[in-house]
């Protein structure tokens, strides 16, 4: 620690990470956050889903999925597109924009600023609302061990 | 040229087949969400003329007004996927927004280019229309233009707008020249050289006729394709505003004397004319038959102002057909009967569109805030019209659908281009 110099204040951290919190208070006014059921969406993306008490709302499996599995690999549908041509992907996708709304399925392992990261992208490609799929099956608290809970991803 | 006739041979049959029909017209008409990724050239040669071949695709499917063509910068589809349905992903394509797909492959064996036109239903998978079409490899446009009509008439069972022609007249310096073109204002030809040549028509069999200071007067002359221009009207002081019937026998136009403007009729060869109407001091022009070719819309100044008015084609039964505003001019009768569509000057002296309802009387607006847009003029289907705006500068051609949506320029070179008129049918020889 302290090894790159120039750090004022004798460098004992070295701030390394996205700082999301303005992007968070951004989006907490713009967005429209909620929870959805896992069950009827279909996907070909494998990923561990939160499990959460909320109460969810029930999917409708016509709205397009952005998906982030444990790899931080982002996919529109099972189509993996690089975080960096997303917003651009979203912009043009006529299906988002009729809906103003997309799903997020995301690994319950992938960490927050990478779904700050797609969240933002979604929203600066006038995406309002974002629907968080969640797995209720158990229950149980989102905090629980992985291995808790069978995998939910399908396919 | 053949494979245009072929076109219209095969497509009504075909069509008859297919269950899907857009209705154009009508409270609940939605366009249909297309996804038209760029065609997959299968050699070098096609290759090189993918790129027009897909311009003037693209360009046929945006301006139908009965496609919402899909932003291709949206696609998540393999770049290497097949073409036919057990190949494709149609999640993929359902992820997009499309509920049909359009895929095509080109290939080019000597001098001829082949298309093939594959349609799929995203949502059930299946293959909904296959066409194959081969074009001389100098015009791909025209072999996009005959695919592109295919995918009309299924969808619709009407035939397309995109085999027609047009005439319109090119400004350049004091020069007025008229030209021919495809519907797109692609694949022109001038049919002067200089002079002032304007308010040109398309005949039936690809005649054009127009108003020419060739003698220093202002005749109308006619020009067959491939032909010499030949006078038609010469009498008067002025004869404007020549109009084919429908079933291109006669010719309707205006003769101006002294202080009046009168409408006549004669057959197509300028023989046998005849005034049909008769106003001592007001002026008659602008012409526009009925698509039965029993009435005759036109501009008259007898209440005042210039207004729209209908009469028999024997000029029996005149009757008003405009009473908003002070200045109202070139009607065109659409060819499906109901509407005809005129410029109008409004209270800031900017010229826009407007369609009337022949038998209600009831006037809809098209364009608004735009520049001027001036003379209207109906695709023969009835379902699009072409006209001229500078809203962008100069006056450039524009088309949109009879409703007043969806308003696109023409894929043109840089000019200034006016009076269009579009021909009722291919100018074939």
């Amino acid at each position: 620690m302290g090894m790159g110099g120039g750090n004022r204040g004798g460098g004992r951290t070295t701030m390394s990470e996205i700082n999301v919190t303005p992007m968070v208070d951004v989006m907490l006014v713009l967005l429209i956050i909620f929870m959805v059921t896992a069950p009827l969406i279909q996907q070909g993306v494998k990923v561990n889903l939160p499990e959460t008490k909320a109460t969810p709302v029930e999917a409708s499996d016509k709205k397009l999925v952005l998906s982030i599995d444990a790899a931080r690999k982002v996919y529109i549908g099972d189509a993996e597109v690089s975080l960096d041509e997303l917003e651009a992907k979203l912009a043009a996708n006529a299906k988002a924009q009729a809906d103003k709304e997309v799903y997020l399925h995301a690994d319950r392992d992938v960490p927050y600023g990478v779904v700050v990261e797609v969240m933002a992208a979604a929203q600066h490609a006038g995406i309002h609302n974002v629907g968080m799929i969640t797995d209720p099956s158990g229950g149980g608290r989102a905090s629980k061990a992985p291995a808790a809970k069978p995998k939910e991803a399908k396919r | 040229m053949k494979a245009l006739l072929l076109s219209l041979l095969l497509f009504p049959l075909a069509a008859l087949a297919q269950a899907p029909v857009i209705e154009i017209s009508g409270a609940n008409f939605r366009p249909l969400p297309l996804a038209a990724p760029a065609p997959v050239a299968q050699d070098p040669g096609a290759k090189k003329l993918a790129a027009p071949f897909d311009a003037a695709l693209s360009y046929d499917l945006s301006a139908s007004g009965i496609f919402q063509v899909l932003d291709r910068a949206s696609f998540t589809a393999d770049a290497k996927e097949g073409m036919t349905a057990g190949s494709i992903n149609f999640s993929r394509w359902a992820d997009v927004g499309a509920e049909s797909l359009v895929k095509v492959s080109l290939a080019q064996d000597g001098g001829s280019l082949r298309a093939e036109l594959r349609l799929f239903n995203v949502a059930t998978g299946r293959e909904d229309l296959k066409v194959a079409k081969d074009a001389p490899a100098d015009q791909p446009r025209k072999l996009a233009h005959t695919l592109a009509d295919a995918l009309y008439r299924h969808f619709t069972r009407e035939p397309s707008p995109f085999l027609t022609r047009i005439t319109y007249v090119r400004k350049a310096g004091s020069n007025r020249d008229v030209f021919v073109a495809d519907w797109d204002g692609n694949n022109a030809q001038a049919l002067t050289q200089g002079g002032t040549n304007i308010l040109p028509t398309l005949g039936p069999s690809g005649q054009v006729a127009y108003t020419s200071y060739r003698k220093n007067r202002p005749d109308i002359w006619v020009q067959t394709p491939g032909g010499e221009a030949k006078p038609l009207v010469t009498e008067g002081q002025m004869a404007t505003g020549a109009a084919y019937s429908p079933d291109g026998k006669r010719l309707a136009y205006a003769l101006a004397e002294g202080e009046s403007a009168q409408i006549y009729v004669a057959n197509a060869d300028g023989s046998g004319a005849k005034a049909i109407t008769d106003t001592p001091y007001g002026l008659n022009t602008s012409p526009s038959w009925s698509p039965d070719g029993k009435r005759i819309a036109f501009v008259s100044n007898r209440g005042g102002s210039p207004q729209v008015y209908v009469m028999g084609a024997d000029g029996s039964g005149v009757r008003r057909l405009t009473f908003q505003g002070n200045y109202n001019q070139t009607p065109d009768w659409s060819p499906r009967g109901d509407l005809i569509a005129f410029t109008a000057r409004d209270e800031r002296n900017a010229f826009d569109l407007f369609t009337v309802n022949v038998d209600s009387g009831k006037i809809t607006r098209l364009t608004q805030d735009q520049g001027n847009n001036e003379e209207p003029t109906f695709s023969p289907n009835g379902r699009l019209i072409l006209f001229s705006s500078n809203r962008n500068g100069t006056p450039t051609l524009w088309v949109m659908t009879s409703d007043g949506s969806n308003q696109l320029p023409l894929p043109m070179d840089k000019g200034s281009w006016l009076t269009p008129d579009w021909g009722a049918a291919p100018a074939s020889p």
